[in-house]
């Protein structure tokens, strides 16, 4: 302990090399994982946050709400499913806005119009709110939070062109979709709200229906029995409705590469700093093993140096990480994720300390009576 | 120098790992800069393929073909516009394909543009009811000849012939005239569907600022250079950013490396340098030796990166990860790592110019 201690203190620009490089990887490895998760929830939280198990898409739509569209043929099939329970419209539009909150500035939101039911929670609403309440009528909104241009309870959007006001009387958290703020409204304020910007529409037909399946179904049987009805109909559980939306795979596989990629470079730096300290050392070690150094305290001293490398690189790294969970990056809201900063430090120590193993093997082969030869572990 | 390209060539062990380390960095540089081409070319095609000064979209529209309007009144006073030589209306309408020989659920995804201008590789509009299809569709079987089904009404299309990069929102572009995309548009999405005269966007050719367009006609209008547009798209400016953050940390991460590496590999040898200085070799002559060793092991990585990416290009199949591999991201990410390479290396000046000649009799 000490003599790895005394070296590192003796030779800080070499170690601090090597805690700066890990920090910079370890800081890439969780903002990455962070951007991955956030994009992904900004992407289909509406989808996988929303209350209805099963979601209805045309094949036209190629599983993107907005591209899809229920014509009343479609609608009228999926209606007459067998062991369907309940059945409802869901619409979704892209629009330009203002907000309260927005300062006056445009900003793009997302409305989804579901058909409120008695409470406010028929098919389609978020699943839970963090604040206020379902909408109770028309020109009234659930709103997400998070990112850059988060609802607040009480705010009011307008629609450009044409100046159509929600207000926002409910806030749920993870609801976005396509990465911008979201609004929840009834079917009908949905429908109002696309005529409102352009004139020229005619009447909008729903983009999906959102079932639930009648008791004693599961969600999956009624997925099947709906595909099997017509070649046109796309039924999805909740949550393969949203983990198939097109780019959500894609950023996960791209990330999933990136991260391989991370992963085997942390330990490789540290195998490689660790190999060549070791050969650089090779005399005092061999002269330590022929004053009697047992070679389990110089593996212990290199293994010791090893984790307070990593370990440095870690604390630095999340410790960068940190601020921009809280600042976010524009609309995406990044969170601090406990549970990948866990993952990584355990896997990175783990692999660091595997990859010095190497280091481990040289200095376990000295041969104390090299000294008088001056061969050392570089032989 | 030559001191230098020896040791590489006799003890290629002492690079090798540096170098595997390296080729690892340089992948990832190398991976990143594709993802982010991919991703940039399947979105922003269809306007960098537009022969024009400007792009017009309304005023509230977020540059957003689908929430633009642009009435006739405003098409009239953006002609009228000092400068302005020619314009055309240009609209979109995203839907699924049907394409014969596929299965009933295998579409695929188009993005239908009606257009007056022709754009840069797009012949002058076809005549009604067919199409231009772009290239990246034939992964989707669709091939010239055939008559392909758009959307829920399963408007048909003829295909005429393939054009080049011209995707629009990672959906492959068809290019047909204005009657083709009216008709596709309000047979498919009535929500969407737009009156006689009124176009999504214009395309405006001449010597004019997007500004005195907008000036033109009071505010109604926003308009854009191409490039402007391509920047305006939503998502394209964040995609940007935050992939060249990373390539730029990335970047950091093979300086450090580098630096670390040589700096070791410097104090290894301290000893040696002090004899060959002490047999005259100059402090320049030693760390220009250390330089040469950087570039080398950094062309090396940079190549077998560059094979791993393009192997790699070839081995994803289309429509997992969008990666556009190219000449110009591999040569500018092996160029910044050369960079790097120079900057981490140098750390060691200090060290050996500190080499006493002296130390060499001990």
């Amino acid at each position: 302990m000490f003599l790895a201690l005394k070296e590192m203190s003796r030779a800080k620009t070499r170690f601090g090399l090597l805690v700066a490089a890990i920090a910079l990887l370890v800081f890439l490895i969780l903002f990455q994982q962070s951007l991955q998760n956030g994009l992904i929830t900004g992407f289909v939280g509406a989808i996988r946050n929303q209350n209805a198990p099963v979601l209805v898409y045309s094949v036209d739509g190629q599983r993107v709400i907005q591209g899809s569209i229920i014509t009343p043929d479609l609608e009228a099939e999926v209606r007459d499913v067998d062991g369907l329970g309940t059945v409802g419209r869901l619409g979704q539009g892209t629009f330009t806005a203002t907000s309260t909150t927005s300062s006056g500035d445009s900003l793009d939101a997302t409305i989804l119009g579901y058909e409120l039911g008695d409470d406010g929670q028929g098919l389609g609403a978020p699943s839970e709110l963090v604040d206020g309440r379902y909408p109770s009528g028309e020109l009234e909104a659930v709103g997400s939070t998070g990112g850059d241009d988060a609802f607040a309870v009480g705010d009011t959007v307008v629609l450009q062109p044409g100046g159509f006001e929600i207000e926002i009387v409910g806030v749920a958290d993870d609801i976005q979709l396509n990465v911008s703020p979201t609004l929840f409204v009834s079917y009908s304020t949905w429908s109002d709200a696309v005529q409102s910007v352009n004139p020229d529409a005619g009447e909008p037909l729903p983009n999906v229906m959102v079932a639930a399946p009648a008791e004693g179904v599961t969600a999956d049987q009624l997925v099947t029995d709906i595909n099997d009805r017509s070649l046109d109909l796309d039924a999805l559980t909740r949550d393969d409705a949203a983990s198939e939306t097109p780019g959500v795979a894609q950023v996960q596989q791209s990330f999933q590469l990136i991260f391989l990629l991370y992963g085997l470079v942390v330990p490789c730096v540290t195998g490689l700093f660790f190999l060549i300290v070791t050969l650089q050392k090779a005399d005092a070690l061999t002269l330590l093993r022929a004053i009697g150094a047992p070679a389990k305290r110089l593996v212990a001293s290199l293994l010791i140096q090893v984790v307070l490398m990593i370990g440095g690189g870690l604390v630095i790294g999340t410790a960068l990480y940190f601020p921009l969970t809280v600042t976010g990056l524009g609309g995406l809201e990044l969170r601090f994720e406990t549970g990948a900063v866990l993952f990584w430090s355990i896997l990175l120590l783990t692999l660091g300390v595997a990859s010095s193993l190497v280091a481990a093997r040289r200095v376990l082969r000295i041969d104390p009576i090299e000294a008088t030869t001056g061969a050392g572990v570089g032989a | 120098m030559k001191l230098a390209l020896k040791e590489l060539r006799r003890r290629p062990g002492r690079f090798a790992t540096a170098t595997v380390i390296l080729t690892l960095i340089a992948v990832l540089l190398m991976f990143l800069g594709s993802l982010l081409d991919g991703l940039i070319a399947s979105s922003t095609g269809a306007i960098r393929a537009q022969d024009a000064d400007a792009i017009v979209y309304s005023a509230s529209a977020q540059a957003s073909f689908q929430r633009s309007r642009i009435e006739p009144d405003i098409r009239s006073a953006v002609e009228s516009v000092d400068g302005v030589d020619e314009v055309g209306g240009l609209g979109v309408v995203q839907l699924g394909a049907r394409v014969p020989g596929n299965g009933p659920r295998d579409l695929a995804n188009v993005a239908l543009f009606g257009y007056e201008l022709a754009p840069d590789g797009v012949p002058e509009p076809p005549a009604d009811g067919e199409a231009y299809a772009d290239e990246v569709l034939k992964a989707d079987g669709v091939e010239e000849g055939m008559t392909i089904e758009i959307g829920p009404a399963r408007t048909p299309v003829d295909v005429i012939g393939f054009v080049s990069d011209t995707s629009f929102n990672g959906q492959g572009g068809l290019w047909a005239s204005e009657a083709t995309w009216r008709s596709t548009l309000a047979e498919n999405r009535p929500d969407a569907q737009l009156a006689d005269g009124v176009w999504q966007a214009l395309v405006v050719r001449g010597d004019v600022e997007p500004g005195a367009i907008d000036s033109a006609t009071d505010g109604a209008t926003d308009s854009y250079t191409v490039d402007g547009a391509v920047n305006a798209i939503p998502g394209v400016s964040e995609q940007q950013g935050t992939f060249n953050q990373i390539i730029g940390v990335t970047i950091a991460v093979a300086l450090v490396v580098i630096g670390l590496f040589f700096a070791l590999i410097t104090v290894e040898r301290v000893g040696l340098y002090g004899v060959l200085k002490a047999l005259g070799a100059k402090s320049s002559t030693i760390f220009g030796g250390l330089l040469v060793q950087a570039v080398v092991v950094t062309l090396i990585a940079a190549s077998v990166a560059g094979a791993l990416v393009v192997l790699l290009d070839v081995v994803i199949p289309p429509g997992s990860i969008p990666i556009a591999v190219s000449i110009g991201s591999i040569v500018s990410s092996a160029a910044l790592l050369l960079l790097a390479a120079v900057i981490g290396c140098s750390f060691s000046l200090r060290r050996v110019l500190k080499v006493d000649p002296a130390s060499a009799i001990g």
